[in-house]
């Protein structure tokens, strides 16, 4: 187990080293050598993340010290008195300072980015609100007026799961629907196939929840996050007006097709879920503050003002004032899942920062292309990039590089919502693979309940994938029509190569505003 | 990588064969050391922690010439290099007194009377090491087929 994993590690850093010695001329483009170091960082992000021989959030880490070292504007460099031995920063061939290198202090504020704020908003409520068992008790409440026909508890159980991925990490969404099932499941008859509907019901509604707002999972984190710096952000409000929508019909989709796949034959079942809403002061205090949050995000900056970011920040306040969250609570916050995405924005910071991205798309006519094959062509990489690796990662690594290429397109993309609708469906369909035990840590969880096979996983997981794609390619283009999207800041390659440095040339047209 | 080690103590070597031959199932991912006395554990302690390995689980006998089991799960409770180690006290012969000390000044996670059932011995072992992998943050994706449910979803609720 550990040999694999250190030849894995030692076959990506070779070829990552090896990427450093590319022809790259000979392929039509020209380069300087930051360049090409951030093109073996991201070749190095992409193997380890892929072949995992390090926890991915490791990876995230290693890439942001990786930047910080070689191609940042405080590099390595070695001087002894006075005389410059090697830096990191200086051009060999002509001993000056390379001119595209990276802010350091930008590097490191992606871990304070908005949107990791914003995600740490979500990591408070969602403590504060299990602490509290408001999960617990609310799905309790919920699931009441499913009755106690199978087929409708699982229609309640794959709505509760999604409502509560929405806002709660997909994982610890999994890991306490499949705690309240486990006990009845065991009560099934073996040959019951139903088992299978129960077991796969729960992480499917895991991964599709996350997708109806902003902070439901990472993948969407890094869609806002690249739409952000294109000046095309989109509202916590906006993302849910079609999130929701998006959910809903996936889980009813993905219901008829669990019912038709593995048939129920039980003929009544109950869950019990104990306990009562806690009465405490600081119970109440969850409850008001999660419903305000909410509301503030739901209303958003058209209504009531505030930015969603700021939003986030304000539970975050509370519950630290009144000691909702301790500090025990506070550092027992997944951290990890931060930095992980952190390190997908400082990629995209390389990638743009240093001009690779546009050196690279002014190689490639990506104008000349259909706009609608590159948005399909781009989601099917990233669903199936999405099984085998963690969603996360994927978007972390393919999000830049369609934004930039998303940004060249200029208009030819409008009719379909833009680069907008261009991120907003490789975020989701990040978030669709789902084929495979190792696809997400809910697929592992349900997997390890024995109570469903590989192959019950993979029929299910591949047809709600396509089915999701589909889904999600319709509603892009209805949006577009309906002109909920802005129009991002786009680029024409002329202006790209003039500017040098920067990818998002100020040539954007801010038409249609942002619908209510 | 670091190895996860399970101890196992009993002064009859035939006692002892039966309880590493019952813990089979867990040996693909961890490694079973076996030790005749409580001094002799405690070597193989020292050298596991020197290794820089974990000892996840220890298994121990009562009744022993020396030191007894109480005696030695209690000095591996007070042990800083200890603190999340789990440990069950296995043994038919422990008197009320003995019960009593295994549980205040050794704070054992499982009684187990003998002659025990083996699947309720693994049983137990895997929902020891599984909240002892989550305790210690090792990557528990190394270990998800031989993990228990129970323990795994009661900690990954708050993720």
């Amino acid at each position: 187990m550990t040999k694999v994993k250190a030849l894995k590690g030692l076959i990506a850093l070779a070829l990552a080293v090896g990427c450093l010695f590319l022809p790259y001329e000979s392929f039509g483009v020209v380069l300087n050598a930051v360049e090409i170091r951030v093109i073996a960082i991201f070749v190095l992000a992409a193997l380890f993340w892929i072949l995992e021989p390090f926890p991915i959030w490791t990876t995230s880490m290693f890439v942001i010290v990786l930047m910080l070292l070689t191609v940042s504007d405080k590099g390595l460099m070695f001087s002894f008195g006075g005389d410059t031995l090697f830096s990191m920063q200086t051009d060999p061939a002509t001993g000056e300072k390379f001119s595209n290198l990276v802010s350091s202090k930008g590097l490191m504020a992606t871990f304070a980015d908005p949107i990791i704020m914003l995600f740490l908003g979500g990591f408070f409520l969602a403590a504060a609100a299990t602490k509290y068992k408001l999960d617990m008790n609310l799905a309790r409440f919920l699931l009441k007026p499913f009755g106690t026909n199978p087929k409708f508890v699982l229609l309640g159980l794959m709505t509760i799961t999604a409502v509560f991925s929405m806002f709660m990490s997909n994982t610890a969404t999994a890991a306490m629907m499949l705690a309240i099932l486990a006990p009845v499941l065991s009560m099934f008859d073996e040959s019951d196939k139903g088992r299978a509907a129960f077991a796969l019901a729960i992480p499917i509604a895991a991964n599709v929840g996350g997708m109806g707002t902003p902070i439901g999972t990472p993948p969407n984190a890094i869609a806002l996050k690249a739409l952000a710096d294109m000046d095309a952000s989109v509202s916590f409000g906006t993302w849910m007006l079609f999130g929701v929508p998006y959910v809903v019909i996936l889980i009813l989709l993905s219901w008829l097709l669990l019912l038709w796949l593995f048939p129920i034959s039980k003929p009544k079942m109950e869950l019990n879920v104990g306990g009562e809403f806690l009465k405490t002061p600081k119970a109440i205090i969850v409850y008001v503050t999660f419903t305000v949050t909410v509301l503030l995000w739901v209303l958003g900056k058209d209504i009531v003002g505030i930015d969603s970011n700021i939003v986030a920040m304000i539970p975050m306040a509370v519950f630290a004032l009144s000691q909702v969250i301790t500090k025990k609570d506070l550092n027992g916050m997944s951290w990890d899942v931060l930095w992980l995405v952190a390190g997908g924005f400082a990629l995209g910071v390389g990638l743009q920062k240093t001009g690779l991205a546009e050196h690279l798309i002014g190689a490639i006519p990506f104008a000349s292309w259909p706009a609608f094959g590159l948005m399909v062509g781009a989601g099917v990489i990233c669903l199936f990039m999405a099984n085998f690796m963690s969603h996360t990662a994927t978007a972390a690594l393919l999000v830049p590089i369609i934004a930039a290429v998303g940004g060249s397109l200029g208009g030819s993309l409008d009719g379909l919502g833009g680069v907008t609708a261009l991120l907003v469906s490789v975020a989701f369909a990040s978030s669709l693979g789902m084929s495979l035990p190792i696809s997400t840590p809910p697929n592992a969880l349900a997997h390890a309940t024995g109570l469903v096979d590989t192959k019950g996983m993979a029929k299910t997981g591949v047809a709600i994938g396509i089915i999701g794609m589909v889904l999600t390619y319709v509603m892009m283009i209805v949006l577009a029509h309906l002109g909920v999207f802005t129009p991002a800041k786009t680029t024409d390659a002329a202006s790209v190569s003039a500017q040098g440095t920067t990818i998002v040339a100020p040539v954007a047209t801010t038409a249609a505003p942002v619908a209510k | 990588m670091e190895k996860i080690t399970i101890l196992c103590v009993d002064d009859q070597a035939e006692v002892l064969d039966s309880v590493v031959r019952d813990l089979r199932p867990l040996q693909a991912f961890f490694r079973v050391e076996e030790a005749g006395s409580a001094d002799e554990a405690k070597k193989i302690l020292d050298e596991i922690c020197r290794n820089g390995d974990y000892i996840g689980l220890v298994i121990s006998d009562h009744v022993m010439p020396g030191e007894t089991g109480v005696e030695l799960l209690g000095a591996i409770f007070r042990d800083d290099r200890f603190a999340d180690t789990k440990k069950i006290l296995l043994t038919g012969q422990a008197n009320h007194a003995d019960t009593i000390r295994a549980i205040n000044e050794a704070r054992v996670d499982n009684y187990f009377e003998k002659p025990w059932k083996p699947e309720d011995l693994v049983a137990t072992a895997k929902k020891l090491l599984t909240q002892f992998i989550l305790k210690k943050g090792i990557e528990y994706k190394d270990y998800m087929p031989i993990l228990d449910q129970a323990a795994l979803l009661e900690n990954l609720r708050g993720a």
